[in-house]
């Protein structure tokens, strides 16, 4: 099954991601892959994009390194602010989905004829 | 310019990163190489893996469109931050360099603080009235119809007749609509009390010309407008406020309103007004169509132009629906009366009517004001250029040592910026308080004068003269201290440039003296014109005596008798107060509501009589000529007496008695007021010549009629709405108040006392002598700080020159010149540029003549009195003005300066 990411999540997703260390763009998206069983596949037209933009705020820092296979690839660190970016859309998150889960879970109010 | 547009790029090349498209393509086709190994170690073939790895990414120009946006987005961001950053880094900068010299920014801002302030000021007060579209729904569609009375002149005119609005109601295609309106004052009586209210009568075909809404409620029915409706009103929406607190359950009030029982049914939207008047109440007109049609003209009329209808075309059509009255109305529109009176119908757009030629005097007092923002901001340039000459080895220091041309022009534009900003925001402060003041003190006669205030055009264009004058003062020292390095080699003693600096500012203190001679003519011409006005003999004594208003409703004394025994029983209480020496009363008071319009017939003359047709007829109560100290010529008034014998006596004014019997004695002569035919009441008395129009027009003609009818005798029903006016020789007039309230109080609590002040101050108020002190009162704060201001740049100017000659001075001492001689150099050059000033001034208060002279009462706009004084003046100042730096020249030591060279 697929499922579509909600606006901002993939922003979090790849921060997540990049907590473990480095890691290139082709990385990422197979550990999201990987990690969620297939159940997320991340655009990669997003991803890339994605990526810039937090680059550009400063949430990530790039470096060109050499990959696994020995070629040259861009690899992407947390700074401290993506860490701080991280913690605050975790929670946020979190917020968000358990006020969720209680409206889903709770008994509809009865309808007034 | 070409300075900013270099910094600007400068700025965006620092600011733009490097370019990635390299980076990106390369980091992609790492991507796609990955997936497509992927794919192949699963067994593709290479080239469907690489296939399905693009399809799968999607497309790569979306990807690059994406990030290139991202990459803009993010460096607009930036520029704007940075561009705040250099904002507030050069503000500072600024700030602290004004506070280097504060005597330099005190002065600029407090100069360009008060002509911006007056400017602003008057530009509000021309916005409200003049430019602001009328609070009504399109505006530019409605029109007044009333018709002129020949020979009377401009003000006099007749409104619409029953007749003539029902015709034109029904026939004229090229409105939409057209209301007719009465306005007068009434009494409005609740369980509270009763209350003075200005009522408009109108029709219901009011409401949709207007286009009027309700806050509250409901608007009058169109089918309230007929007799016998029910009776009822809508309160108007500022009353409402101040009467009833804004509290919704006026709504099915019952009021009595005249007396009569009437039921609240809603209220106006706010705002809204009858075009000349703030109303109180509306109230339905309830004209009978069926009454036999009258050739009397009592009601106002407003239309509304069909779209796509102009003006011209609406004349055209009633033009054409005038001529048909006589045809179909015969009994009330003769072919005689047509032809005889040229009667006519007029349509005037309903914005000019109402602003009618106060907009002249507007402009021009707002010119004045220009004037005074533009000498405010010669001297405001004055000490731009005095400070850029102070910089000008310091801007040379700085641009030698590699400070760009344009970084310095930067540093003076901000400053320049800041400086009239805060010149702005205090001129806002003075204009607000100046706003209040003119309310205080505008005439009576001012319209749409509730709509003043300092609004959203006022601000903004306070806001825009600012800008405008920090760019002009920003840039107009550069085009003076640019050559930077000249200034350096030339050491502060190069004769050329500092000669050509002084012309400029000679340039400036002599217009500023020119704008200045200007402005104080215009005021003085005014001071002679006001005072003219002033020494004119209104023809009665305006001095201690108190005058009130009282309107008897019509349910409470319905007979002619009541009325009058009210009147009596009042005026006879007054009188016995302590202190009274006369009391009297009259329908209407001269200098205040003078007008009404009664036809005459004279015994054996034309009838009616030729010419003016129209003029006004007063109902007098004994005692009215003795309390108004107006002297009688001939004869006698009616007492109380004649009034119980019902006797037929009638005073008229000099210039009507000359005009209708002219080189014979008027006492004993026939005139009545309306056509009934004979008898006549008879003249008794003849007063001296009455101003009671305005001091600025003619004496008044008019007839006095008594307060009661004669016997046999037609009048105009009984006098309800009278002004009494009780004169005291012993103490102050408005003392009296106190005890008139009560008086009337005691015979009846339920008629409200209205405009209770002293006949001064009708006077006063009234709208020749008000609009012309408002005039003064306006171009003497202008003229004043014209004059002011152009003294302080006279003797800066003369004294920064005398610094500037002080070496010339002193070798002119060393070789022999005493010191007289050296300070008579002084003041000889103030003298010089004064004339100048004056010259220059004197040939734009001929060019403004024109202008001016519609203004003037009995004054030459040339009148050399005034421009001789205005000369005078200036001479005397600019002499005044050059005192100090004489002295100062006097007192050089030639031996210190010629040590110092």
């Amino acid at each position: 099954m697929r499922i579509d990411l909600l606006q901002g999540t993939l922003d979090m997703l790849i921060l997540k991601a990049l907590t473990g260390g480095a890691l290139h763009g082709y990385a990422v998206a197979s550990w999201l892959q990987r990690t969620t069983d297939d159940a997320l596949r991340v655009e990669e037209g997003s991803l890339y994009p994605a990526l810039h933009r937090m680059t550009r705020r400063g949430w990530v820092k790039s470096d060109w390194g050499v990959s696994e296979n020995n070629r040259r690839a861009r690899f992407y660190t947390l700074t401290a602010a993506g860490r701080r970016q991280l913690e605050e859309e975790f929670s946020a998150w979190e917020r968000l989905t358990e006020a969720v889960a209680k409206v889903l879970h709770a008994r509809p109010a009865a309808q007034r004829a | 310019m070409a300075w900013m547009v270099d910094r600007y790029r400068a700025l965006r090349s620092l600011l733009r990163r490097e370019h990635l498209e390299d980076d990106v393509a390369e980091e992609l086709e790492f991507h796609l190489a990955m997936r497509t190994e992927e794919y192949v170690a699963r067994g593709m073939t290479p080239e469907a893996a690489r296939e399905e790895a693009l399809r799968r990414f999607g497309s790569v120009d979306a990807y690059r469109r994406q990030t290139h946006m991202i990459d803009e987005g993010l460096a607009r961001e930036q520029r704007r931050m940075e561009l705040w950053d250099m904002v507030r880094r050069e503000t500072r900068q600024a700030l602290r360099s004004l506070a280097r010299s504060p005597a330099f920014a005190v002065m600029a801002v407090l100069t360009l603080a008060l002509g911006l302030g007056a400017t602003t000021a008057l530009y509000s007060v021309v916005d409200a009235v003049v430019l602001r579209p009328l609070p009504y729904a399109a505006p530019e569609q409605l029109v007044w119809l009333d018709s002129p009375v020949p020979g009377v002149g401009p003000e006099a005119r007749w409104g619409l007749s029953e007749a003539g609005y029902f015709h034109f109601a029904r026939e004229a295609h090229g409105l939409s609509a057209l209301g007719v309106f009465s306005f007068e004052s009434g009494s409005l009586a609740t369980d509270e009390g009763a209350a003075r209210v200005d009522t408009a009568w109108v029709s219901a075909s009011m409401m949709d010309v207007l286009r009027a809404r309700p806050a509250l409620g409901r608007l009058l029915p169109t089918d309230g407008d007929l007799p016998g409706a029910p009776r009822i009103a809508v309160l108007g929406y500022d009353f409402w406020v101040r009467q009833y607190g804004a509290d919704p359950r006026v709504l099915g009030m019952k009021v009595r309103l005249d007396g009569v029982p009437t039921e609240v049914v809603g209220v106006m939207a706010p705002g809204l007004h009858l075009p000349d008047d703030t109303v109180d109440l509306w109230a339905p007109l309830m004209l009978d169509p069926s009454r036999p049609p009258e050739n009397s003209h009592w009601l106002q009329a407003v239309g509304r132009l069909r779209d796509g209808v102009t003006v011209a075309q609406a004349q055209a059509e009633l033009t054409a629906l005038t001529a048909r009255l006589p045809a179909l109305f015969p009994g009330a529109y003769s072919e005689d009366f047509m032809r005889e009176r040229g009667f006519s119908t007029a349509v005037t757009p309903l914005a000019r009517h109402v602003v009618g030629d106060v907009d002249r005097v507007l402009w021009f007092l707002l010119g004045s004001v220009a004037l005074v923002l533009l000498i405010a901001c010669a001297n405001v340039a004055n000490l731009f250029l005095v400070r850029a000459e102070a910089r000008r080895r310091e801007l040379a220091v700085r641009s030698a040592l590699g400070a760009a041309r344009g970084d310095l022009a930067w540093h003076a534009l901000t400053e320049s910026l800041l400086l009239c900003l805060l010149a702005g925001g205090l001129g806002l402060s003075l204009a607000w308080g100046a706003l209040r003041l003119m309310l205080a003190l505008a005439p009576p006669g001012l319209p749409r004068l509730e709509e003043v205030g300092l609004g959203v055009p006022g601000v903004a264009f306070a806001a825009v003269l600012s800008v405008a004058a920090g760019l002009v003062f920003g840039l107009f020292p550069l085009t003076q201290a640019g050559r930077g390095l000249a200034a350096l080699r030339e050491s502060g003693r190069g004769l050329t440039s500092s000669r050509r600096r002084n012309l400029v500012r000679g340039g400036i203190v002599v217009g500023q003296v020119g704008l200045a001679v200007v402005l104080l003519a215009a005021a003085g011409l005014m001071l002679r014109s006001y005072w003219t006005l002033y020494n004119v003999d209104p023809g009665f004594q305006p001095g201690q005596a108190l005058t009130f208003d009282l309107v008897l409703p019509e349910t409470r004394y319905p007979s002619s008798d009541e009325v009058n025994r009210f009147h009596r029983e009042l005026l006879a209480r007054l009188e016995a107060l302590p202190g009274v020496s006369s009391v009297g009363a009259a329908s209407r008071l001269p200098l205040r509501n003078f007008s009404g319009c009664a036809v005459l017939f004279t015994e054996g003359g034309a009838q009616p009589s030729a010419e003016p047709p129209c003029l006004p007829v007063m109902r007098t109560a004994p005692g009215y000529f003795e309390s108004l100290g107006i002297p009688l010529r001939q004869g006698r008034e009616l007492t109380w007496e004649d009034l119980d014998r019902k006797a037929d006596g009638v005073v008229v004014t000099n210039a009507l008695a000359e005009r209708l019997w002219p080189g014979e004695a008027a006492l004993g002569k026939g005139i009545r007021g309306n056509g009934h035919g004979p008898p006549y009441y008879r003249v008794i008395g003849v007063t001296g010549e009455l101003r009671a129009h305005g001091l600025d027009k003619p004496p008044s003609e008019a007839v006095f009629f008594p307060l009661a009818q004669a016997e046999g005798l037609p009048l105009w029903g009984p006098a309800r709405s009278l002004s009494v006016v009780v004169r005291t020789a012993t103490t102050r007039p408005e003392s009296l108040a106190p005890a008139v309230r009560d008086i009337m109080k005691e015979l009846d609590p339920s008629v409200p006392l209205a405009n209770v002040e002293t006949l001064e101050r009708v006077v006063a108020k009234s709208p020749s002598v008000a609009r012309a002190s408002f005039t003064l009162f306006l171009l003497g704060i202008a003229g004043g700080m014209a004059l002011l201001l152009s003294v302080v740049g006279l003797y800066g100017v003369i004294s920064f020159i005398v610094g500037q000659r002080r070496g010339e001075l002193g070798i002119r001492m060393a070789l022999g010149a005493r010191a007289a001689q050296v300070a008579g150099l002084v003041v000889f050059q103030a003298l010089r540029f004064a004339a100048l000033g004056i010259v220059l001034g004197l040939a734009g208060t001929l060019a403004m003549s024109q202008v001016l002279g519609a203004l003037l009462f009995e004054v030459s706009p040339t009148d050399p009195v005034v421009l001789a004084a205005v000369c005078a003046l200036l001479v005397a100042l600019a002499v005044l003005a050059s005192y100090g730096p004489a002295r100062r020249a006097a007192r050089v030591d030639p031996a210190e300066v010629l040590r110092s060279e």
